[in-house]
């Protein structure tokens, strides 16, 4: 096992990849009471077309499948729902999947061995029958119907919309009700098999425990596996443009919604030094702090700050910058003009520097923000307490190199969620 | 002013929290939200919220957070600053007595112009204020939820928005509200909470505070539920009834609603959505300090009738005892849990004990989980049998 230790923030992490491939971080939290378990693999949304390992068979999928099989993965043969079984133990247990995973979770301060009994023992057993799968159709019918007429679920697709012509990262996570109507129980063992062989998938564990007695608690409850060979995932070219420039939807919301995307042209550069680069040029030119803000602020154009990230895997890279505003054209139109023509200076680098160090250090407050962290980071394939040591070492030349290259005007878009005029 | 301190050593940060708290009024409401977002604008020492930022993000980022909610009969201004634990900083700053200083400067020593609050802060947030309070509708979900609680206590102040009116605007300026503040602050409750380690000696300047009142509930459920349809452009519509409950036993209530729509093994997840199909969400939470329970559900519309039924057998099934030793033993080791996470927790620390305080129950969080342990099935039935219905709302599409 590997041990990790990192004497600034006064934290161990401990990563074991087992022999069938599948890796367990632990990040042991002695005082607290709460523990946390997240199970992922990396099977998203956007993976919908891939090769069987095991058959060479090239298989297309729905739109919404990791989504559904995630709703699917409850139900057990024995007909109890996993999910109500961990919440009579008193544990708050959930599901989701993302663009580029999907993952099982559970936290809570009782029974945590009986717990990881029951999603262990979940998570390995699929059942599917054409009357659970069909019964499932209308309950994530009504979830997309709810994501319908959310403004800013709409606003974030249609950006996704400018940004990427052919890309999976624009389709709605849950699919549509037109493409759910397709999956079927082959479908969804198909994917199963697949994507939820232990090669591809990682846990993280967090809270009071011990590192080797923890992994030999994982290890009894694992079922044995054949080794499977790597999954040839199948995603369109790689773009090099955005799609468009602009798209406007009305739906009825008071002040209008704005996101602003830059799409980023995909490198294999270091990611960990990129994302802190990203905040420090968002955080000094267009954060609460910047002249950009004030001003708009004041001109009564934004009523509270802007907000700010950057989402990437393998497939995808872009920032999102998103608000509220009664004119956004004219906010595109600054922030553009701002993140091209102006630099961050010295004392906005040193001082974000500091902001965003203390912020990375707090989110090892709590078990469950760490848990999440350390998984959605090794899904990209970063060790999370890489940061740590990242922020000694970036430099302003290199933050100013990134946003030439990043924030360049053909490669932004803006989508607008307004109500009719 | 009550101080507070919960040591804990599970954090990495420290969490302040400065409460004024006073009776809830349709008269003062928007004044209050209004107050909170002209604070954090300026102080005499940092005049801009740029400055404040600034200030911040040279405490390492620190988090300031601010609002106003409602809380029984009462209206508490909320204002919050977290700093990261003075441990973990690069060159052994106390931050946390920096940030309590600064949670201070920022309540109690705000930008003063001629006697008055400045002029351009105040005309800029009742602008801000005014589209606050009309955006309310863009989220569908809290929105439905709120209307069905006001049409539950029309004719109280509870009924009010938490962030006011848009016509007591047109009133307020910048020297009838610096007015309003000056008096506020002689008349109002002020607590401040501070959480984390190593916080034994954090300074604090003496400030007087007075004691307010206990304003008991009113509201008496009406013979038969009100029906309310509102209208608007969705897709989904979402169903909220609204049940009058107990006064006594909070407990057995806690129990009740937990078992009715707590979780995924509640009786509503299990019938709406499970058994039906109909939900993808349906569940119910309590809010104690006006004993009632709010069920909430997003359904297609045409299927209100059958989701108010199967909703109302639920109800009746717990009237008649049909509440199974599982779904029993589920909900109590639901609620023991979620009572065990509040140490977990900085907020949720804060929260649970200055509401305690605030309703003079003062109970430590291990003497609320045995409370919780004692509830028997009978107390819950006994609950049950006093459930009224109050209202069903519904926010539905128009015809087409």
């Amino acid at each position: 096992m590997q041990k990790i230790q990192n004497d600034k923030i006064k934290e161990s992490v401990y990563i074991e990849t087992l022999d069938n491939g599948m890796k367990i971080i632990i990040i042991p939290k002695p005082n607290t009471n709460k523990k946390y378990i997240i199970w992922g693999t990396k099977f998203g949304s956007i993976d919908n077309h891939f090769i069987e390992p095991k058959t060479g068979k090239e298989i297309k999928v729905p739109d919404g499948v990791a989504h559904y099989l995630e709703h699917k993965m409850f139900e057990q043969e024995n007909g109890v729902d996993s999910l109500y079984k961990l919440m009579s133990l008193g544990l708050d247990a959930n599901a989701y999947t993302t663009n580029d995973h999907t993952a099982y979770l559970f936290g809570g301060t009782n029974n945590f061995y009986e717990g990881l009994d029951e999603l262990m023992d979940y998570v390995q057993h699929p059942y599917f029958t054409d009357q659970n799968v069909e019964k499932e159709r209308g309950i994530i019918g009504q979830e997309i119907g709810r994501y319908d007429d959310e403004p800013a679920w709409k606003l974030y697709i249609n950006l996704m919309d400018c940004l990427y012509k052919n890309n999976p990262v624009k389709l709605d996570i849950a699919g549509t009700v037109e493409s759910i109507s397709h999956i079927t129980k082959e479908v969804l063992y198909d994917c199963y098999n697949t994507f939820y062989h232990p090669s591809n998938m990682t846990m993280c564990i967090s809270g009071n425990f011990e590192p080797e007695k923890i992994v030999e608690e994982v290890k009894k409850r694992l079922l044995p596996k054949e080794k499977m060979g790597e999954i040839k995932r199948i995603y369109p070219e790689k773009e090099l443009t955005i799609n468009k420039k602009f798209k406007e939807q009305n739906m009825e919301v008071n002040i209008p919604l704005f996101m602003i995307g830059y799409r980023d042209v995909l490198d294999n550069e270091n990611n960990v030094m990129k994302q802190i680069a990203i905040e420090i040029i968002l955080n000094s030119l267009i954060g609460k702090s910047s002249k950009l803000y004030q001003n708009l602020y004041n001109e009564g154009l934004l009523m509270g700050p802007l907000d700010f990230y950057d989402e990437f895997a393998d497939e995808y890279s872009h920032v999102v910058i998103g608000g509220q505003s009664e004119n956004p054209e004219k906010i595109n139109e600054e922030i553009v003009n701002v993140l091209k023509t102006e630099k961050v200076s010295k004392e906005d680098f040193e001082r974000n520097k500091k902001a965003l160090y203390g912020e990375y250090v707090s989110e090892y407050d709590d078990v469950e923000t760490i848990g999440r962290m350390f998984l959605q980071d090794s899904m990209r394939g970063i060790n999370s307490l890489e940061f740590v040591d990242a922020f000694s070492k970036i430099t302003l030349d290199y933050v100013n190199k990134i946003q030439k290259e990043l924030f360049k005007e053909e490669m932004s878009a803006l989508s607008i969620i307004r109500k009719e005029k | 002013m009550q101080i507070t301190k919960l040591q804990s050593n599970k954090f990495k940060t420290n969490l302040s929290a400065l409460f004024i708290t006073v009776p809830l009024s349709k008269e003062n409401c928007t004044k209050n939200a209004l107050l909170t977002s002209v604070l954090r604008r300026g102080t005499n020492n940092l005049k801009t919220q740029e400055d404040i930022a600034k200030r911040l993000e040279e405490l390492y980022g620190a988090g300031f957070n601010c609002g106003v909610d409602k809380l029984g009969n009462y209206h508490v201004l909320k204002f919050y600053l977290e700093t990261l634990e003075n441990t973990y900083t690069l060159n052994n700053e106390n931050l946390l007595q920096e940030g309590v200083n600064l949670l201070l400067d920022i309540v109690f020593n705000p930008l003063v112009e001629n006697g008055a609050f400045s002029k351009t802060y105040v005309d800029q947030e009742k602008l801000n204020l005014q589209k606050v309070i009309e955006s309310r509708k863009d989220n569908k979900a809290i929105y439905a939820r709120e209307r069905c609680l006001e049409n539950m206590f029309a004719d109280e102040s509870y009924s009010i928005y938490k962030y006011g009116r848009v016509e007591d605007l047109a009133s307020i300026n910048e020297t009838n509200l610096y007015e309003y503040y000056k008096n506020l602050l002689k008349n109002c409750k002020i607590d401040l909470y501070i959480t984390g380690n190593n916080i034994d000696n954090v300074k604090v300047p003496e400030i007087s505070s007075k004691v307010i009142p206990q304003i008991p509930n009113v509201h008496l459920a009406p013979s038969e539920p009100n029906v309310v349809n509102e209208i608007q452009d969705v897709t989904q519509g979402k169903l909220i009834i609204g049940l009058d409950v107990d006064d006594k036993n909070k407990a057995a209530v806690s129990m009740y609603n937990t078992i009715l729509g707590g979780g995924a093994n509640s009786k509503l997840f299990q019938n709406v959505r499970e058994k039906a199909s109909l939900a993808y969400s349906a569940g119910s939470s309590y809010i104690r300090r006006k004993n009632v329970i709010l069920i909430q559900t997003g359904i297609e519309i045409e299927n209100y009738n059958k989701a108010v039924k199967i909703i109302e057998e639920q109800l009746q099934d717990m009237k008649n005892g049909k509440i199974s030793d599982d779904e029993f033993n589920a909900a109590k080791q639901l609620i023991v849990s979620s009572i065990e996470l509040i140490e977990e927790s900085k907020e949720d620390m804060i929260t649970f004990y200055f509401d305690q305080n605030l309703f003079e129950e003062n109970l430590s969080v291990t003497e609320y989980k045995e409370m919780i342990k004692k509830v028997t099935k009978d107390d819950v039935i006994k609950v049950a049998q006093k459930v009224k219905e109050d209202t069903i709302y519904f926010l539905t599409k128009g015809a087409e």
